[in-house]
């Protein structure tokens, strides 16, 4: 769409946005950058020339864009599908089962892959079933090299599609549809010509978190890569081994690429016309029609998402059984409370949950407002530096949550206004703006697909009958972008509510989160209650998506329907 | 309609207004430690009891990560103590500036390899490094006995360790074991083949001590290293089948130590909990109730239980200087050159199909 604005209130929103993006994210990246090429306090290339000249860290990149592009070709197969199935059409169970099909995009941390481990790993669940039902003297397969690393991104990451697409469908304009059908276009080209490339911006901006977040994927290679060289892992080792210079060049490597496919990207989406013109929204959804085809259709839907549960459902199995005990068998041989019980004896018990809570949403908000802001920036096709823009915005995604910790770390160890540098290592907020700036991308996609989306006559429309900017604003463009907001908030706040990896570096006595509460009791062998704190997690986030989303539902039925 | 945003506005103020610290004229002292909770809360409750005027916070981590964070807070430290780490890692902060020197009344009560150059850290806890096995899967007398039996065919595909990159206890392991063949030979050569060695035997190197203890109990491996309080603990608490070997050739001995933090102003409540939790009565607590050795050899075997005062440990002497020098080269060069290079590891299995 396109509203422009004057000039004065545009520079009102660029001097911020781009001020942000400057300093909490291209000021410490450029700092890495800096640091890679300095050695003996001269400018080398030599750390580069040991990168490229290493067979073994050419396999890792290579591994990396495998695995990365496989990983958003195995999402979208199965997040996009799903995504039509519960949005499309309606069933009963449709809702709940529609809210429940987010939930992988957060496995609680340490635990939750661990849950995988016991699901799919060579003494899991269905492995060992299989072994029986077979009767296999070995397990049939083992959870291990890039085919597991797949099958867990994929596991984990469709959840971008579906969200994404979700959301435009709700935004989808039926009669462009319908009027293509009645024209005399066949169902296969309508979806083709007309559903698709509306869906582009929501599937371009999926793919590229996908992408960005495989490339930067630390956990399924570390426990489930049997060895298998990626680049997260080659940054992580050579900096637990002491040798910082090949962290920083591998760093800069992983985020080059990003980067790369992010432009390729942008390129592809520039080509594209795919900008819906119509008279607002009037999302539909099908009733299906027949009773064979209303449960055909409930059983694939609910079928697909309790398969994708069967993770979280491994976890509330451990957080009960006893530990210790579940050894040979299949299922878990004794089960118990106590779990549950030594979390709520522990006098502390409700300080990371409340720490956590207070975090995300102070992170969120922060979000919220700044995609909104950036969003409006982004759809600006006049605006100078609208490319730079999306570029930035979408940066911390390219990075390891380590490398952000680190960077912030690094930079905001000292004040010094002149390095336009401020000490805050040590206090409450580096953690929350952490979380700011590693969900920016999140966000700002989510709200810019909206955006792309709008009908920009709607506020014309207003304008002219005399409604102010800001009332338009107010009453016609946010009602209308809010699936979207929603979606990407939602996604923001669940993330930063279980956040770990950049967690770890930085949190403070003030500041502890639920995962590293979760690390403690894993420390001390609790396995159980770790377990145990990874189902309360789930349960708030399951909270968050059934709320939102039932919102979301209400509130975006158009009046008189 | 509904309104989420203003309903997130204001959730958001009760929050926040609902977290906020309560004062109550306390001093805090902050704890930086890898002990775990149930040591740290049991330690903190009893120094509060004794000196009600301080508030002890304290943060649970691995100690590289200690290490990590004080070089990150260097310019605004954050804690008082650094309380447990192996001694290279309090060297290393001690000649990076991070800690302040102090001695302890009881330091002649330890032997030298506990005291710290430059008084920077003094030694705790003392860690022997086993073979330890599944219980349920093996006899005593059929488990390897020494080191070298690890390299034995039969242990093929049965050897399940931790990564030794982010492993201390796999670390030293590794590199005592290089530091045994150089003494015979002078180069790591000898030390490397070994390793090459033990790989072949190994089926799987896990990321976390969790993971491992998972695999060993559901079988997916017999034998593994680990170090000799964490399966005593874990014996005691979740009766896992686990069980261990003092190789009587030696075995590695890692110290863990406790050392002040460098702060513009000491605080004399540092000291405080420092002399606290290094006294007697604590480190027979500390033995009885969380399997932890003591370092000061003045503490009386009967007052420890009885795994510690009847278990003689045969210590095997380590060079510490060269193993500090060289360990990181070492370990770069068993990343590139060793691991998964025998034919059992992950890349020959099966299953791991197109592993590589």
């Amino acid at each position: 769409m396109r509203i422009s604005l004057n000039p004065r209130s545009a520079l009102l929103l660029v001097l911020p946005v781009f001020g942000l993006l400057l300093w909490l994210v291209l000021y410490p990246n450029l700092f890495v950058l800096w640091r890679s090429l300095v050695g003996d306090d001269r400018f080398t290339l030599d750390h580069y020339a040991a990168f490229l000249s290493s067979p073994s860290q050419m396999e890792a990149l290579g591994n990396s864009l495998f695995i990365s592009l496989g990983s958003v070709l195995l999402s979208a197969l199965i997040g996009v599908p799903l995504a039509f199935v519960f949005h499309r059409f309606d069933f009963p169970g449709r809702r709940i089962f529609a809210a429940l099909a987010s939930l992988p995009v957060l496995l609680p941390p340490l635990v939750g892959v661990i849950a995988f481990l016991f699901l799919y790993g060579e003494s899991g669940i269905l492995t060992r079933s299989l072994q029986v039902l077979l009767g296999l003297s070995e397990p049939p397969f083992s959870l291990r090299g890039i085919p597991a690393i797949l099958w867990v991104h994929a596991y984990t990451m469709y959840v971008y599609f579906y969200l994404f697409v979700s959301a435009a469908l709700k935004r989808l304009d039926e009669s462009l549809r319908e009027a293509s059908l009645s024209l005399g276009a066949s169902r296969t080209r309508t979806f083709l010509r007309v559903t698709l490339p509306v869906l582009t911006p929501a599937m371009v901006g999926a793919a590229l978190l996908t992408f960005m977040t495989s490339m930067a994927s630390f956990s399924a290679p570390y426990i489930f890569g049997g060895g298998v060289r990626v680049l997260s892992l080659q940054i992580y080792n050579s900096k637990l081994n002491g040798d910082l210079e090949m962290a920083l060049v591998e760093t800069v490597v992983l985020t080059l690429v990003s980067l790369l496919f992010l432009i390729l990207l942008q390129r592809y989406e520039a080509t594209g016309k795919y900008r819906a013109v119509g008279k607002g929204a009037s999302p539909s959804l099908r009733p299906l029609r027949g009773k064979g085809l209303r449960l055909g259709m409930a059983v694939l839907g609910i079928s697909a998402v309790l398969f994708l549960l069967l993770p979280h459902f491994t976890l509330v199995l451990i957080s009960f059984s006893q530990d210790g005990t579940w050894t040979t068998q299949i299922l878990p041989p004794r089960y118990t409370a106590a779990n549950y019980g030594r979390l709520l004896a522990d006098d502390r018990f409700l300080e990371p949950i409340l720490n956590s809570l207070k975090m995300a949403t102070l992170a969120t908000a922060a979000n919220l407002a700044f995609a909104l802001a950036a969003g409006w920036l982004l759809i600006q096709r006049k605006l100078r530096g609208r490319r730079l823009l999306s570029a930035l915005t979408l940066l911390p995604w390219a990075l390891p949550g380590t490398v952000v910790a680190l960077n912030l770390a690094t930079t905001f160890s000292i004040s010094d206004p002149l390095q336009a540098r401020v000490l805050l290592v040590g206090t409450f907020w580096i953690l929350p703006l952490a979380y700011f700036i590693r969900n920016i991308p999140l966000v700002v996609r989510a709200v810019q697909a909206g955006f792309e989306q709008l009908d920009p006559n709607l506020h014309w429309a207003a304008r002219s009958l005399g409604a102010s900017w800001f009332y338009s604003l107010r009453r016609i463009l946010l009602p209308l972008l809010l699936p979207a907001a929603a979606a990407g908030s939602m996604l923001a706040f669940v993330t930063a509510l279980g956040e770990f990896v950049s967690s770890i570096v930085i949190y403070t006595v003030d500041s502890r989160p639920i995962s590293v509460e979760i690390l403690s009791q894993l420390r001390q062998f609790n396995f159980g209650s770790a377990a145990a704190y990874g189902v309360l997690l789930i349960l708030m986030i399951a909270a968050v998506f059934l709320l939102f989303g039932r919102t979301l539902d209400e509130r975006h039925r158009p009046a008189g329907q | 309609m509904a309104r989420p945003l203003p309903a997130i506005a204001i959730a958001a103020i009760l929050l926040l207004a609902a977290c906020s610290p309560a004062e109550d004229g306390r001093v805090s002292l902050v704890v930086y430690s890898p002990h775990g909770k149930e040591l740290l809360s049991d330690h903190e409750s009893r120094f509060e009891a004794r000196y009600p005027r301080v508030d002890v916070k304290w943060l649970d981590m691995g100690s590289q990560d200690v290490l990590d964070r004080l070089r990150s807070e260097k310019n605004n430290p954050q804690a008082d103590i650094w309380w447990g780490a192996p001694s290279d890692l309090f060297e290393q902060a001690g000649e990076e500036a991070l800690l302040l020197p102090y001695r302890p009344t009881w330091a002649e009560a330890v032997p030298a390899e506990a005291r710290g150059s430059g008084d920077f850290w003094y030694g705790t806890y003392k860690t022997p490094e086993v073979i330890a096995y599944n219980s349920a899967l093996l006899k005593p007398e059929e488990a390897p006995a020494e080191w070298d039996d690890l390299l034995d065919p039969k242990w093929k595909r049965k050897i399940i360790l931790r990564d030794p990159l982010a492993s201390g206890t796999m670390r030293t392991i590794f590199c005592a074991m290089i530091l045994r063949e150089m003494e015979k030979t002078g180069s790591p050569e000898g030390g490397y083949r070994w390793l090459r060695g033990l790989d072949a035997n190994t089926k799987d190197y896990v990321p976390n001590l969790t993971i491992l203890s998972q695999k060993l109990a559901r079988r997916e491996g017999w034998v593994t290293l680990w170090n000799m309080p964490d399966i005593e603990l874990q014996r005691a608490r979740y009766d896992y089948p686990l069980a261990y070997v003092l190789p009587a050739g030696g075995v590695p001995v890692v110290m863990d130590g406790i050392a002040l933090v460098a702060r513009s102003e000491p605080r004399p409540a540092a000291r405080e909990f420092y002399e606290f939790v290094t006294s007697g009565p604590s480190l027979v607590r500390a033995a009885r109730e969380f399997f932890r050795i003591p370092a000061r050899n003045d503490i009386s075997p009967s007052e420890l239980p009885s795994w510690i005062g009847q278990t003689p440990i045969p210590v095997m002497p380590l060079d510490r200087d060269l193993l500090r020098q060289r360990s990181r080269e070492w370990m770069r060069y068993w990343d590139e050159h060793i691991r998964h290079k025998g034919d059992s590891g992950p890349a020959a299995a099966p299953s791991g199909g197109m592993g590589r």
